[in-house]
């Protein structure tokens, strides 16, 4: 009954007949395992059509939704995360393949007559993948994809006359809206996979008709008397390399547990804007291109390095394959690779040595939190960024930059006419006060109170006690606590501070409950109140500035500065998290991926 | 081998895309939703009502959304006949003829009585109606149990 089945498909189609046909492909030489670069392009390009596929069945490419939907995959469904993931490193992956591909093709001489249109095809094809990257990191419309995406189109709108008409029709506007998501939705999943198969196809089909380039050492003997069929050989090489891949590729998204996804785009933000990387040796490339010089390192020397590509096949016309006899093309090739690698390298270490550059990427990754754990009770219709509109974290930190930030530096930002609030109400932060209040980063000249010197681990265990009444701080140490209260209560101290009672008075502040709520709150509205500083306040006082709310708000945000400081979240779970927050994110990470199982199961 | 691939690559795509098998993505629809007072329905005469809740709906947050309309019919001794306007047979969209006095599905000739009974019609069954209650004269509906 099957042999009927087979037989009458077979007469009717020729599939068997095509298979085999396709199979017995000759490989002269024999099979090689630097022949598995192509294929292996394949296999990552079936990945991504097929993870591209299933997500566009929850995605909404919208600027109101996008960014919801890419949430509910990441947070919210079963395995989502997992093939986003697959999705977002698998476009890293074939961008490296491509290029490793590219190079192999190279150095085989494999350009050369009669293969010229096999290598223009395949840089038709690699121009395709870049777009791709550039297409796709728009649409979970964060702010990551948002902000790089600007600078891609403000770049196409530095191209001499039609520079800007072509980014208003490639952004389907003057600026970004629903129209730029739809138009690069269309160009994603639409567009380039339609261009990417017709070229595909013709670069196979080529490769089909001209075979492989053999290793150019080997002689015409060998390749005339070792012939393999592609299959059994090549295609079982092609398949443990296919499955070495894969197995890379899962366990780097399960190291990185899945792909990032920052705070909704926000236009008014000043987030840093950076490309992905295989993109960033063009984007470092444009800071030594300056003024009207932009355009060599938007246009001039992108168009010259393509152009070089193109026409490689007709400037390098020998025959023969050897490296040695054709140092020229080597040397301009392997230039054109050092300078993109050393400008990436230039661009990645000058980022992570920027102290204001980590700084904001720490502050993109807390709002990126943020974000996700607003948008776990729900995403208004009016789109990804109003989840932060009732947020009182955004709010105090609104509140802090138009009436603290003026005086209190933050990360190095702001004025430094009062404390510096980095990490403020740290146990760091404590202990260093009473190391040196006329620090720099404290009261300088201004402080009255002298300098607290007793051993550090005493220090850490006057700090523990002072601050154990805030009643936010993480990891309390009760012994500590004890050996501190002994130190403050029988010290110094309580000479000027007053500790215990809450509306006692004396020359220093009055320190019970240093730093909670209710105490931060009162000196907040009043710290020239004879229990704070008195007459030696330099302060204004908020009473009549800030409503209730408003300061509930900014109090939230000054516990968020602190990585000791506990957050009580506003879900109904009422799970609690450090502004830190990293740990808290890593066990909701592993909570999605075991979820995932249980759901499996 | 290639199986081991294949399976290694299907799995967590298949988990992926029965989603919505395994969990709720359109929840949180008020159990009773308020949808006027009793005394501003006429007695005998069914009145179309549009019923608004809050939903989520995957990702989003809906509050006062649309998300549906029921027939409401008062009787003397004040119980209460709440139906779905959709016709049982197909979904239609049902209309109250007032020469007929009785629910008429304009795509099938489906035809049914004041009691949702099916009088006519392709319909297998009567109109769907909803579990209703009254609580300080006004009338509330469950909208999830039909």
């Amino acid at each position: 009954m099957a042999n009927k089945l087979s037989e009458w498909i077979e007469n009717r189609t020729g599939l068997n007949n095509l298979l085999k046909k396709a199979l017995n492909e000759p490989v002269r030489g024999g099979a090689k395992w630097y022949y598995i670069f192509g294929s292996g392009l394949v296999f990552l390009f079936v990945i991504q059509a097929v993870t591209g596929i299933v997500m566009s069945s929850f995605y909404s490419p919208s600027s109101t939704a996008a960014w919801g939907s890419v949430y509910y995959i990441q947070e919210k469904t079963s395995f989502g995360w997992f093939i986003r993931g697959l999705h977002h490193f698998g476009s890293s992956a074939m961008i490296i393949l491509a290029i490793v591909h590219m190079f192999q093709v190279f150095i085989f001489g494999a350009y050369k007559k009669p293969r010229e249109l096999n290598w223009i095809s395949g840089v038709i094809l690699l121009i395709f993948l870049m777009g791709f990257g550039l297409t796709g990191y728009l649409l979970p419309w964060d702010q990551k994809g948002y902000w790089a995406t600007q600078v891609a189109t403000n770049i196409i709108g530095t191209i001499p006359v039609v520079g800007d008409y072509i980014k208003i029709l490639h952004q389907g506007g003057s600026d970004y809206g629903n129209f730029t998501l739809t138009r690069f939705y269309t160009l994603h999943v639409f567009v380039l996979p339609i261009s990417l198969l017709f070229f595909l196809f013709i670069h196979i089909a080529l490769f089909r008709k001209h075979g492989v380039t053999p290793y150019w050492k080997l002689s015409e003997e060998t390749l005339r008397t070792r012939i393999d069929p592609f299959w059994p050989n090549q295609v079982f090489m092609d398949i443990v390399f296919a499955i070495g891949m894969y197995a890379a590729l899962a366990g780097w998204v399960f190291w990185n547990g899945g792909a990032e996804l920052q705070a909704p785009a926000d236009p008014a933000s000043n987030y840093l804007a950076r490309p992905e990387w295989y993109f960033l040796f063009l984007f470092e490339l444009l800071k030594y291109c300056q003024g009207k010089f932009l355009i060599v390192g938007t246009v001039i020397i992108p168009s010259l390095a393509l152009i070089f590509l193109f026409v490689l096949p007709f400037i390098d016309r020998s025959e023969l394959r050897w490296p040695s006899k054709r140092i020229p093309f080597f040397a301009a090739v392997f230039s054109g690779l050092a300078a993109a690698i050393a400008l990436t390298t230039t661009t990645i270490v000058h980022d992570n040595r920027d102290i204001h550059i980590v700084h904001q990427r720490e502050d993109a990754e807390k709002q990126a939190d943020r974000a996700k754990k607003l948008a776990a009770n729900g995403i208004p219709p009016a789109g990804g960024l109003a989840i932060f509109l009732n947020d009182p974290l955004t709010l105090g930190e609104k509140i802090f930059n138009e009436s603290c930030n003026g005086c209190h530096m933050v990360k190095g930002k702001g004025g430094d006419s009062g404390p510096d609030f980095t990490n403020f109400g740290s146990r760091e932060w404590v202990s260093e006060l009473l190391k040196n209040p006329k620090d720099n980063k404290y009261f300088k000249d201004s402080g009255a109170m002298p300098p607290v010197k007793v051993p550090d681990e005493s220090l850490r265990d006057m700090t523990e006690f002072l601050l154990s009444k805030s009643g936010s701080l993480t990891n309390k140490n009760d012994e500590s606590i004890e050996r501190g209260k002994e130190l403050v209560l029988k010290g110094n101290c309580v000479i000027c501070h007053p500790i215990g009672d809450k509306e006692e008075k004396k020359v220093a502040p009055n320190l019970t409950d240093y730093l909670s709520e209710t105490w931060l709150k009162e000196f907040i509205k009043n710290p020239g109140d004879i229990k704070f500083y008195g007459t030696r306040n330099n302060m204004p006082g908020f009473s009549d500035k800030l409503n209730d709310k408003e300061l509930d708000a900014l109090i939230q945000y000054l516990f968020s500065l602190s990585k000791d400081r506990l957050l009580v979240s506003e879900n109904e779970n009422n799970e609690v998290y450090t502004s830190g927050q990293s740990f808290f994110y890593t066990k909701l990470k592993l909570k999605t991926i075991l979820d995932s199982f249980v759901c499996l199961r | 081998m290639g199986g081991t691939l294949a399976a290694g690559i299907i799995a967590p795509i298949v988990g992926f895309v029965i989603h919505p098998w395994l969990k709720e993505t359109v929840y949180g629809i008020e159990d009773f939703i308020n949808i006027g007072k009793l005394d501003d329905f006429p007695i005998g005469i069914p009145k179309k009502m549009t019923v608004t809740s809050s939903k989520m709906d995957a990702w989003n947050i809906f509050e006062g959304l649309v998300i549906g309309s029921l027939w409401v019919i008062r009787h003397e001794d004040n119980s209460l006949n709440v139906f779905s306007t959709n016709c049982p047979h197909l979904g239609c969209g049902i209309d109250w003829g007032t020469e007929e006095n009785m629910f008429l599905c304009p795509c099938h000739g489906g035809v049914f009585d004041k009691s949702g009974k099916k009088v006519a019609g392709p319909s297998s069954r009567g109109l769907y109606s909803f579990e209703t209650k009254i609580e300080n004269s006004n009338i509330l509906v469950s909208c999830k149990k039909v």
